[in-house]
């Protein structure tokens, strides 16, 4: 899942001091489960900007708002208010805000929350980076945990001589990931898989698409600026 | 050098924030002859300064032996190359691969870290520009002929750390390092053990050296820094005496003399204390 963290409601006023009306977008995913953007946070924002002069024409929460098509759909029936709205805050990850910059391309959309990373919820509201969709897994070598995510360098071969007491150089709270790897690569009597010499990841460019290898032939869905 | 039977000394010197190079060049004169190859560091502690190849430049001018510090802190794998090509075409012959230590370290905690490649990738690369050809395959026009080099921390302090520093020093091995310099030793019953353990690799590998300028600084360095550790008694030996420039000079060379027999050479870091080397060479009777 996506983590997001509420924004500075200042923040957001100054975004919309310009703006009388808006309308207020949220997500059922992600942004629900960090309590950013699910019913009772766009239910609780709407109340703040009331009370702070602003009119809300409506509010719908996306079932998924990274779902460009889906959004769509689902808000037909609110294209009045979004209409009679001087502008769109969102809130859900960056990924949402988008789908509705798409949507509404004569409408100011404005981010309620900062997108933060891809986490595992280790625990209600407690989420760990371990993923950072860098493109080319190597948990197969790697016992199944990722250091180019839980490495502050993103190492690849092994670890750095900044470790202390198995903790990392960057922060005394997080375990240097090296540690895990071959505390869980002893217990499966898999370390020689450490010694072989890992190449260089490749850093992708940005941005990337994935798309079917049988829509590749047919006319691709890009919009023109 | 390192192929002779001598026992070698380098020393490391640490370029200041600003371009008044009258100091370390200094220090540089003042312990050229004492020693066979001076290190400089890049950006040691991630602090934003001078950068090591314009000093290693300066000091091969003078006839002085360098170990380009390369780190991969701030460069992507463009960068890297291009700066080895630069030091090579600038005098400069060996280059020490290092990850470098994170910029939230240093005094620019926001810079990116790049960390495109690692120590062993880098060692890798260095050993194809020898060969010829760069990261992507393509051809050199002229190759240059590094001797690269490699560090290893023996301090490791946990178990799995000091097993990886061992399996990530046969890889630095298998990518082309030729030598190795240490984190500073303060205890050579541990040192040998970890030179027994690393035996077999039939490696060159200068033994770390630290002068302590204060038991302030050992206990500092025992809370702070990775893989140092400074025995209590020798931190006490600090605070009692009356003259800590003696007393670091003589713990510095006792530990160099009980290297002589365990490794090929020292590396001695002074951190400012560059002008006291002499004397500690002296006293280690080398």
């Amino acid at each position: 899942m996506i983590v997001t963290k509420k924004r500075e409601f200042n923040e957001l006023m100054e975004n919309i001091k310009n703006y009388g009306s808006v309308f207020l977008l949220g997500c059922s995913e992600c942004a629900a489960l960090c309590g950013t953007g699910g019913e009772p946070e766009v239910k609780a924002m709407k109340e703040t900007l009331e009370s702070e002069g602003k009119e809300v024409t409506g509010t719908f929460v996306a079932k998924s708002g990274c779902q460009v098509l889906g959004t769509k759909v689902e808000l037909k029936p609110y294209k009045d208010a979004v209409e009679k709205a001087d502008c769109i805050i969102v809130m859900s990850c960056g990924a949402g805000t988008q789908t509705a910059v798409e949507l509404y391309e004569n409408k100011p959309v404005f981010p309620a929350n900062d997108s933060l990373f891809l986490a595992n919820m280790t625990r209600l509201k407690m989420f760990d980076e371990r993923c950072s969709l860098c493109g080319k897994c190597i948990l197969d070598k790697t016992g199944g945990i990722c250091p180019v995510t839980r490495c502050a360098k993103g190492l690849v071969n092994g670890p750095c001589g900044g470790s202390r007491d198995g903790f990392c150089e960057v922060s005394k709270d997080t375990p240097c990931v090296w540690q895990l790897i071959y505390s869980r690569l002893i217990k499966l009597n898999q370390l020689d898989s450490l010694k072989k010499i890992s190449q260089p990841k490749s850093k992708s460019g940005h941005p990337r698409r994935q798309i079917p290898e049988d829509m590749k032939s047919k006319k691709e869905p890009i919009k023109k600026a | 050098m390192l192929n002779s039977k001598q026992f070698v000394v380098t020393a490391e010197i640490g370029p200041m924030k600003g371009i008044d190079t009258q100091e370390i060049m200094e220090d540089a004169e003042c312990i050229k002859n004492k020693v066979d190859a001076i290190n400089v560091t890049d950006l040691q502690s991630s602090v934003m300064r001078l950068g090591s190849m314009a000093v290693c430049h300066l000091l091969a001018d003078r006839g002085i032996d360098t170990i380009f510090q390369l780190t991969c802190r701030d460069r992507n794998r463009l960068a890297l190359q291009s700066d080895l090509l630069s030091a090579w075409v600038l005098g400069i012959r060996n280059v020490l691969a290092l990850t470098g230590d994170h910029p939230t370290l240093g005094d620019h905690p926001d810079a990116m870290p790049v960390f495109d490649l690692d120590s062993v990738s880098l060692l890798r690369t260095i050993s194809r520009l020898n060969e010829g050809f760069d990261m992507a395959g393509n051809q050199l026009k002229g190759a240059p002929d590094f001797f690269p080099g490699a560090v290893v921390n023996p301090g490791a302090d946990t178990e799995a750390a000091f097993e990886m520093q061992i399996i990530k020093m046969e890889k630095k091995i298998e990518a082309g390092a030729r030598f190795f310099q240490t984190q500073g030793i303060f205890d050579l019953n541990l040192f040998e053990k970890f030179m027994k353990r690393v035996e077999g690799f039939k490696i060159p590998i200068l033994g770390g050296i630290i002068l302590l300028k204060s038991a302030g600084m050992a206990r500092f360095m025992n809370k702070n820094v990775a893989g140092v550790f400074v025995p209590e008694p020798l931190i006490k030996e600090m605070e009692v005496t009356k003259d800590k420039v003696k007393t670091s000079t003589e713990i510095a060379s006792h530990l160099i003399k009980g290297m002589k027999d365990l490794c090929r050479g020292v590396h001695i870091m002074a951190i400012g204390w560059e002008k006291k080397i002499p004397q500690v060479l002296a006293e280690a009777g080398l």
